[in-house]
């Protein structure tokens, strides 16, 4: 059963195409993080299935209805973090708090007042005078304690320090797989998205680049260093190139193909190397190698 | 809901451009027109026409140009003065000798405007005590209304003084007043020469004078041809004392009311329309001058002292809506909206809509014109056609407000 | 669930209606203030007869025509300019109920603070008047400051619309709409001039009480 689907959605910002048929699904309690670099449509996405932004063709389903018009019933099952982690700074914690609790039948304020503990904020404090960590820590809280079946997360990390970081993202994996949660996230600190996420989907400009869960793209896309003899030898437009660098003779190389297929290729075309060697990467090294870097 | 939103919001827009654009559009295009002056000379027995803005300023009524001596020669009772100071009055005129000061007693002036009559009317007036014995009115210190009776309210104490009240409401019941009063007529000022009351209206379209002599109530009804209905009543205050008040009544005569025996005499003239047009009414010795200027238009028909046709004369002046700029303005606007208007005091929506259908050709081209927009949207003709029916019908405001309000995704 | 956008509402605007109900109050007291005062230095019959026959209209006094304007302007802008940055509006509309009713609860708890803010100065108003003039003359005054008071409603729900729009040529047009339509109701007139206009003006004052919709319709389809 998919929490979310999207099917063929095409958008365009005046002439310039943001995507073109993308489709993708989330599975009900899975973890799904969305990568690209800026500007590749992660925004776009997550405002399409918030239902703030209508795309021009295509659709996206949560829970079976269009995101466009979501009855109140569903979006009591969506928790939404919006990029930034906005929330009213007008209210303080007591009051925000007292606010969102009348609309969610299943609140639990108790994860809620956990988090608020850490903080060092007094109780009348507005969240307007809070640092940016604090505000993001009571967003995040919020949405716990609203308990929701999917939850939407546009860019969760930002402005959280690496140990707040690495609190949550254990807490909210552990979460989400004990109570079945779905997650559907964005973030721009790969690593953090390495411990949460299940599946990843990479857009680049105009394009899917992959679409699988982690851990097969892990297996497959590899990366590979070697030494060139003629330093003038350019591989970068064969087939099974993905992306490669070459900062005098050395070369990397990122691939989906075997080792073996590309000794052979090398050894075919007589192309002199030394050092052959695989490189292990993280996500954040495979996610450079597949988009490139700046 | 969110449709019906946009068309109250489009309907907002079309009724602020029909203010707004007509408005502009006059403020940058409209002429001046003055009106003649008209006058009756007792001497020539023609009409002098006097035109402000022209050459040759004073002609006769065939066109031939007058000198200003000449001019004001003719018109002895109007520049008396003048004429007396250049040596040129006549002793006698028509065969009559002339005192002048004697002839000065029957110059009256009188004016009316219909935004005059289409006005709130103040329910509340001042009862002057008519004959005090003092030589200037006094004001009092209460004023009256008449509704299901007459009562008198103190200004200082805010209260009905009853004794008063009831003292004046048993006369007119007495009388045959029907309660309450339609109209109350009168020259609420102290700055007049005599105090001669009010003439009041009632229920039943029956007309009493009423009056405050000596404290006492003084009650009288005027007997009324059948069926009479005034428009308005003006009273007067003239030197020659001769009328209460000029009558305007709904099949547009002119009346006269005679003090002490309540006559009513009628005026032979035409078409007096105190609703439409600015009345004028001057008097001399001679002659009664009743001029009426309307919409293009400005008449004078004279009577003699006896209320009796004498002559007329009438000329037709260019309006805005013949004129170049008002005939474009038939192009571009279906109708104008206005909150205030030239012969009403009232705030009220006035649509003035165009003299003919020649907008009708705009609203195609805009019609058209929102055709290829809508195309150019990629959008479904079928889901705008509302709108274009709205420009169909509004012309240039509902192309403007169905732009500003833009119909996108809304199916 | 609605108490809790009442709240919220509330929050915003507290003190902004709070200020508004003061000055109100001021101004009308600053109104019967000169009238008690013009009482004492000339008849008041005198007093009575400037305003039946002179056109004087004591209830102008202290720019009372502005008030409610200003004061739902004022209201208009603490209770929706907080929505648009960063967008917050998207928290409302995130909320669990219908994104149309959210927006018709915060128009409402608005409108019915104006109401009874402006219900707070007219009865003050009437009650005042009654103490010095007769009720013709408190009528046509009370029928002259109506459309001022309709404006103010207009005023609120223009400004809400203006401000929840999320482009700027619209929100720039749609001001230009209503600078040319809220000079309908603040015409300079005689007093009880405005009956006959005053029905239509009421019927536009409550059409545009769902203007807001629009606004709050294009910004979820993702206008920019």
């Amino acid at each position: 059963m998919n929490a979310i689907e999207c099917k063929n959605l095409t958008h365009y910002y005046g002439k310039k195409l943001v995507f073109e048929n993308l489709s993708f699904n989330v599975k009900q309690g899975s973890i799904l993080g969305l990568l690209g670099k800026n500007g590749t449509g992660k925004t776009t996405t997550i405002n399409i299935l918030n239902g703030f932004l209508q795309p021009q063709d295509g659709e996206c389903l949560i829970y079976g209805e269009n995101s466009q018009n979501l009855s109140p019933q569903n979006k009591a099952r969506i928790g939404f973090l919006i990029e930034g982690h906005i929330q009213y700074t007008f209210m303080n914690i007591h009051q925000i708090e007292k606010f969102y609790s009348k609309f969610y039948p299943k609140w639990d304020n108790e994860p809620y007042w956990h988090l608020m503990s850490k903080l060092q904020v007094s109780p009348k404090q507005k969240i307007s005078n809070m640092s940016c960590g604090q505000r993001s820590q009571v967003a995040l809280g919020l949405i716990l304690a609203q308990d929701p079946d999917l939850l939407i997360l546009d860019d969760f990390s930002m402005g959280l320090d690496p140990g707040y970081r690495r609190l949550f993202i254990d807490y909210l994996r552990e979460y989400a797989k004990e109570k079945k949660k779905t997650i559907f996230t964005t973030s721009h600190i790969i690593q953090d998205m390495e411990r949460l996420i299940d599946d990843l989907l990479i857009m680049d400009f105009n394009r899917v680049l992959a679409q699988r869960s982690v851990k097969s793209f892990m297996q497959e896309f590899k990366q590979f260093h070697l030494e060139l003899e003629n330093p003038d030898i350019d591989i970068s437009n064969e087939e099974f190139v993905v992306n490669c660098e070459k900062v005098n003779n050395k070369l990397e190389l990122y691939t989906y193909e075997s080792e073996d297929t590309i000794l052979n290729f090398l050894k075919n075309n007589r192309i002199a190397h030394k050092n052959f060697r695989q490189v292990e990467m993280g996500l954040e090294d495979a996610f450079i190698g597949l988009t490139g870097k700046y | 809901m969110v449709k019906i939103s946009r068309y109250i919001l489009v309907l907002t827009a079309i009724v602020g451009l029909s203010v707004v654009l007509p408005q502009f559009y006059r403020m940058a295009f409209e002429k001046p027109g003055r009106n003649p002056l008209i006058q009756y000379s007792c001497i020539d027995h023609d009409f002098i026409i006097l035109r402000p803005d022209a050459d040759e300023k004073w002609t006769n009524s065939e066109g031939s140009i007058l000198t200003r001596e000449a001019y004001e020669k003719k018109l002895p009772f109007m520049y008396t003065r003048q004429l007396v100071m250049d040596g040129t009055m006549p002793d006698s005129i028509n065969g009559e000798k002339i005192n002048i000061q004697h002839a000065g007693i029957f110059r009256s002036n009188f004016r009316i405007t219909p935004d005059e009559i289409h006005a709130p009317k103040p329910k509340l007036y001042p009862l002057f005590e008519s004959q005090s014995g003092r030589a200037n009115l006094e004001m009092p210190n209460d004023f009256f209304r008449i509704t299901w009776r007459m009562e008198f309210i103190d200004a200082q104490t805010n209260r009905i003084l009853e004794d008063k009240s009831r003292m004046f409401s048993a006369v007119l019941y007495n009388r045959g007043f029907q309660f309450p009063a339609t109209s109350i007529n009168g020259i609420p000022t102290t700055r007049k020469s005599c105090d001669e009351g009010y003439l009041v209206i009632d229920s039943a379209n029956q007309l009493f004078h009423l009056k405050m002599v000596k404290g006492e109530p003084f009650v009288r009804q005027v007997e009324l041809p059948n069926g009479m209905k005034f428009k308005t009543i003006q009273c007067v205050d003239f030197s020659d004392k001769l009328y209460y008040a000029y009558l305007f009544t709904e099949n547009n005569e002119l009346y006269v009311l005679t003090p002490y025996d309540y006559m009513l005499e009628k005026f032979e003239v035409d078409d007096i329309n105190p609703d439409a047009y600015e009345i004028r009414i001057y008097g001399d010795y001679f002659n009664f001058n009743v001029i009426t200027i309307g919409d293009g238009f400005i008449r004078t028909q004279v009577v003699d002292r006896d209320h009796n046709k004498v002559d007329e004369y009438a000329e037709t002046r260019p309006t805005y809506d013949t004129r170049p700029e008002g005939k474009i303005a038939q192009f571009l606007f279906p109708a104008e909206l206005k909150m205030t208007d030239d012969n009403s005091s009232y705030v009220n929506f006035f649509l003035k809509m165009s003299k003919s259908y020649w907008w009708l050709i705009l609203s195609l081209v805009l019609i058209i014109a929102q055709y290829f927009i809508i195309r150019q949207r990629k959008k479904n003709i079928r889901t705008e056609i509302i709108d274009l029916m709205l420009i169909g019908l509004t012309g240039i405001f509902g192309f403007i407000a169905v732009n500003i309000f833009p119909n996108k995704f809304i199916d | 669930m609605w108490k809790s956008i009442i709240y919220k509402e509330w929050l915003k605007i507290r003190w902004f209606a709070i200020i508004y109900a003061a000055l109100g109050v001021l101004v009308v007291g600053n109104i019967f203030l000169k009238v008690q005062h013009d009482f004492e230095f000339s008849q008041e019959a005198y007093y009575w007869y400037s305003i039946l026959f002179n056109q004087y209209r004591f209830y102008e006094y202290s720019l009372f025509k502005f008030v409610p304007l200003i004061g739902a302007l004022a209201v208009a802008l603490a209770q929706y300019f907080p929505e648009t940055v960063n967008k917050r509006i998207k928290l409302t509309f995130h909320l669990p109920v219908n994104e149309n009713k959210a927006l018709l609860m915060m128009m409402l708890f608005g409108a019915f603070c104006l109401f009874a803010i402006a219900a707070l100065q007219l009865l003050l108003f009437t009650g005042l008047s009654l103490v010095y003039f007769p009720a013709e003359i408190v009528q046509s005054a009370l029928i002259s400051i109506a459309p001022w008071f309709l404006c103010g409603f207009v005023v609120y729900f223009l400004t809400a619309l203006i401000v929840l729009e999320p482009v700027w040529k619209y929100r720039f047009l749609y001001l230009l709409v209503t600078a040319t339509f809220v000079p309908l109701y603040l015409q300079t007139a005689a007093a009880r001039a405005y009956s006959p206009a005053l029905p239509l003006l009421s019927v536009f004052t409550v059409l545009l009480s769902v203007a807001l919709l629009f606004s709050g319709y294009r910004f979820r389809k993702g206008e920019m």
